[in-house]
């Protein structure tokens, strides 16, 4: 029997999928069912139920996860409104400052908060000196300013793009009809941008659940599944990893059993607009324009905060991990001439990441989009499972895995690479696979009539028309991959360390100057490959989700 | 022997959809040769597997007394025509159009002067150096067309290339198409759903149903002598009778013991206002609505025979019909079709 070329495809894939998904997982799963003996057992998950910590922090998990998402479904759906139904002076630079907060990673927002609010932070100090008392950030309230900040764009993306996507016939019929500006918004709007909001507030959730250097850095004793998970396993004493992949088991079950009641609520509510009538931006005026405008560059600006102070932090004087007065670059000079490695691993691990997601994540998503089977819908599906991994559970697993032969990888960079490979493989699949989608098959049977066989054909026509959606989801890929924190911090050794998990080590070492230098240096290095894919794709904000 | 022959062409989808069934017919050189049906009959698939897009599940193709069956699409030397136009958008529109002599290796100064002379046929030789997507719709599918003839292919196809396009556009256009084909003298298959443009454009129309051919013939023949009941009701407007109807148009109860329906054409049945030849047969009915379209109008009509649509043409604008009010119905019996249970047509008609 001759093997055709896209069956290949589909074997590479699932071998792909199995080595370091379903062995991964299964390991994590395996090792929460043993007791210390190796026998199954339940008794990691008794002593989960009954340990009061665990049952804090599961507990603690939720209201992060449910105050992120409150939070950022606030200033998210806030902002969207008035960007997208008002006329907001800079409105283009608004956006830019949340494409800023969506891709600075999260612990740095979590530094400047420190840097400024902290017990001995900037603005605190400042207001003490006036008398006015504030208490530090540190603690649950800390965590949820950070996540609100940090996520509302993805509900402000997601709703704004719905929002600017409503036929304004509807809305004008439900006037005509006689209902009240008020009922008109609530029977009307509501309903239509619903999809869009649970869609991007569950982005927030998952996020929320996920995010491990938040709560590691300001949560300061609230702790959560995914600190309790890293606690356990990192304890220099007593490691306890069969605990740790049963906390690992426990957050993997909340992510899919939110990402399933989101598919349920918004089962039906799928709307195709015909947009012969867009909405119109309104011209405020007085007070509630000067309103809108402090609302919008409020939460655009605190938003993209930690980005600035990291700037600003980045180029003050200092010796060893004490701030002086006036600007230098002592900060940038330290890490020339001692942390040289750790960019250079960031910057290897990260080409080496897109490289493997680019070539396999295209593949994959040919086969998806242009080879519809079964099996292929199957790979869809079992490609959605990374998609809701927390990092911290995928460098667990991978240890789990990958730390005795035939696959001893731990220690190595490949256990990092592949980590992040597998985490970022989904939106490869799923952008290339839309981006072929966008290209008409007729397109191809064009060339194949003119002569060209549809190999030529293919390399042709086709490649060259989605070859600037690949290099750009490339570019974002590369986005998450050098800001990617929570699994490399399972998974380095001392030679292996990434730029994220120096800034980790830093701010908890209170080195705040090579801190603010590594992020300065991320963020440059994001926000390049970001202007890259606009300028390749056009911008589309959204294709940051 | 025909130049393109199809041959018992069948194609199976999955468990027992067919898709074709049985399809045969020849196309000469030259020949501008439709096929008309609905969506579904199998129209699209039948052009797909002579393009060797699509493969038959039995059947033969030939074409030029060569066999295409085990002839790659790509080596076929058949220009096709797509309803989406299927322009490459990274190219320029001289560039599209150089596309398959490229492929050929035909020496640059002679793709210089096809590409030329082939847009300047299609009326598009201002816009060599354009992107695609500076271009009308109606624009990209006259690249479509130069790209797919500048090949000198064996046989033309089209489908559906102007179902995306706006109507006066799509009159232009079918024009200029029917021009073009006639003066390179090439063969053209060409798919549509639309009657009229079936009608006005081709040397032959198949009619097809359900993936099999209802009817092979001239536009006149498929109009004025339709095989079916099928071909009649698809091919303009048709007021289909049922049997019991048979007294009313004045048919012999013999004639009426073999037929299942009766069918006769709008524009053959007149308002009676006494002018009428004397072996005419009348039937009285009530008008129930009056639709006025310019350059002719509708009316129509409840009668004892079932309800009956008939054609004014050139209706004068003072002409008024209320609801209800009462007229006469004047037809000539050897316009009217009949039709056996299978929907076959009876030979003789009503007489």
């Amino acid at each position: 029997m001759r093997i055709s070329f896209w069956t290949l495809v589909s074997i590479f894939a699932w071998t792909i999928l199995i080595a370091l998904l379903v062995l991964p997982l299964g390991s994590v799963l395996l090792s929460s069912l043993q007791d210390q003996a190796g026998d199954f057992s339940l008794a990691n998950y008794a002593r989960f139920v009954e340990t009061p910590r665990f049952r804090t922090a599961f507990l603690n998990t939720l209201i992060v996860g449910f105050g992120g998402l409150a939070g950022s479904l606030l200033l998210g759906s806030a902002m969207a409104f008035c960007m997208a139904r008002i006329e907001i002076r800079g409105s283009r630079f608004v956006s830019l400052l949340a494409i800023l907060a969506l891709v600075s990673p999260p612990f740095i927002g979590a530094y400047s908060w420190i840097v400024l609010f902290g017990s001995g932070g900037l603005v605190r100090q400042t207001l003490m000196s006036w008398g006015i008392f504030i208490p530090p950030i540190f603690g649950l309230w800390g965590i949820l300013i950070v996540f609100s900040f940090k996520f509302y764009p993805y509900v402000y993306l997601l709703a704004s793009g719905a929002l600017a996507n409503i036929n304004r016939s509807l809305e004008e019929a439900a006037e005509s009809l006689g209902l009240t500006p008020f009922q008109r918004v609530m029977r009307i709007s509501f309903p239509l941008v619903l999809p869009a909001l649970s869609a991007g507030g569950l982005l927030a959730l998952i996020h929320s659940i996920a995010d491990f250097g938040t709560p590691r850095l300001i949560g300061r004793g609230f702790n959560v599944l995914a600190t309790e998970a890293y606690t356990l396993y990192s304890a220099e004493v007593g490691s306890n990893l069969s605990m740790a992949t049963t906390i690992s088991i426990v957050l993997i079950m909340l992510s899919m059993f939110f990402v399933f009641a989101q598919r349920y609520m918004s089962r039906r509510n799928v709307y195709h607009g015909n947009l012969i009538n867009k909405p119109v931006k309104k011209k405020l005026t007085g007070i509630r324009n000067v309103a809108a405008h402090v609302v919008v560059y409020a939460i655009a600006l605190i938003g993209a905060m930690p980005a600035f102070i990291a700037a600003i932090y980045s180029v003050r004087r200092t010796s060893g991990p004490v701030f002086h007065p006036g600007f230098g670059l002592d900060s940038y000079r330290r890490i020339l001439y001692n942390l040289a490695d750790v960019v250079q691993n960031s910057l290897t691990f990260s080409f080496a990441t897109v490289a493997l997601i680019v070539t396999i994540g295209t593949l994959i998503g040919c086969l998806v989009a242009r080879k519809m089977s079964v099996n292929n819908s199957l790979l869809d599906a079992t490609l959605m499972v990374p998609y809701v991994m927390p990092g911290i559970v995928v460098g667990i697993a991978f240890v789990a895995a990958f730390n005795s032969p035939p696959l001893a990888l731990t220690g190595t960079a490949a256990v990092i690479i592949l980590s992040i490979f597998i985490r970022r493989l989904p939106y490869s699949v799923r952008s290339s696979a839309s981006a072929l989608r966008q290209v008409s098959p007729s397109m191809e049977e064009a060339a194949i009539s003119l002569g060209y066989s549809p190999a030529r054909a293919f390399m042709k026509v086709t490649v060259p028309l989605i070859l600037p959606g690949i290099i750009a989801g490339g570019m974002l890929s590369f986005v998450t991959a050098i800001n990617e924190l929570s699994s490399s911090l399972v998974l380095y050794v001392g030679s292996t360390a990434t730029m994220p998990v120096r800034i980790y080590i830093a701010i908890n070492d209170g080195d705040y100057g090579t801190a603010a230098a590594l992020s300065t240096v991320l963020l440059v290095l994001s926000s390049t490959a970001i202007y890259i894919a606009f300028r390749l794709m056009g911008r589309d904000e959204r294709a940051l989700l | 022997m025909s130049y393109l022959t199809v041959k018992d062409a069948s194609k199976q989808f999955g468990g027992s959809v067919r898709a074709l069934d049985g399809v045969s017919f020849a196309v000469e050189r030259n020949e501008f040769f439709t096929l008309l049906g609905p969506s579904g009959c199998g129209k699209t698939t039948l052009l797909r597997s002579i393009a060797g897009f699509a493969d038959l599940t039995a059947g033969s193709i030939s074409l030029d007394r060569t066999a295409l069956d085990s002839v790659p699409s790509h080596k076929r030397d058949i220009g096709m025509v797509f309803q989406d136009y299927a322009v490459f958008p990274h190219l320029t529109v001289a560039e599209n159009v150089a596309f398959g002599l490229k492929a050929r290796k035909v020496p640059a100064a002679e793709t210089a002067t096809r590409v030329a002379e082939a847009l300047n046929t299609v009326r598009l030789g201002a816009m060599a150096a354009r992107l695609p997507a500076a271009l009308s719709g109606g624009q990209q599918q006259r690249i479509g067309l130069a790209r797919a003839m500048v090949i000198r292919p064996k046989l033309l196809l089209m489908d559906e290339p102007l179902s995306n396009l706006d109507a006066k556009l799509r009159i232009d256009l079918r024009d200029e198409i029917r021009d073009i084909q006639k003066s390179i003298g090439i063969a053209a298959i060409y798919v549509t759903h639309d009657q009229e443009e079936a009608l006005a454009i081709s040397d032959r129309i198949c009619v097809m149903n359900a993936g099999r051919i209802e009817q092979i013939g001239t536009p006149q023949e498929i109009y004025a002598d339709p095989r079916t009941i099928f071909v009649a009701s698809f091919v303009g407007t048709m007021n289909v009778l049922p049997r019991e109807a048979a007294s009313h148009l004045g048919m012999s109860d013999a004639a009426a013991s073999r037929t299942h329906q009766w069918a006769i054409r709008p524009e053959h049945i007149r308002l009676d206002q006494g002018d009428a030849p004397s072996d005419s047969l009348r039937l009285s009915g009530m008008v129930e609505k009056y639709t006025y379209l310019g350059r002719e109008a509708h009316v129509l009509a409840q009668t004892p025979a079932g309800k009956i649509v008939l054609q004014v043409a050139d209706p004068s604008p003072a002409l008024r019909m209320e609801p209800g009010s009462p007229i006469i119905l004047t037809f000539r019996r050897e316009d009217i079709l009949s039709f056996d249970s299978d929907g076959v047509r009876l030979k003789g008609g009503g007489n």
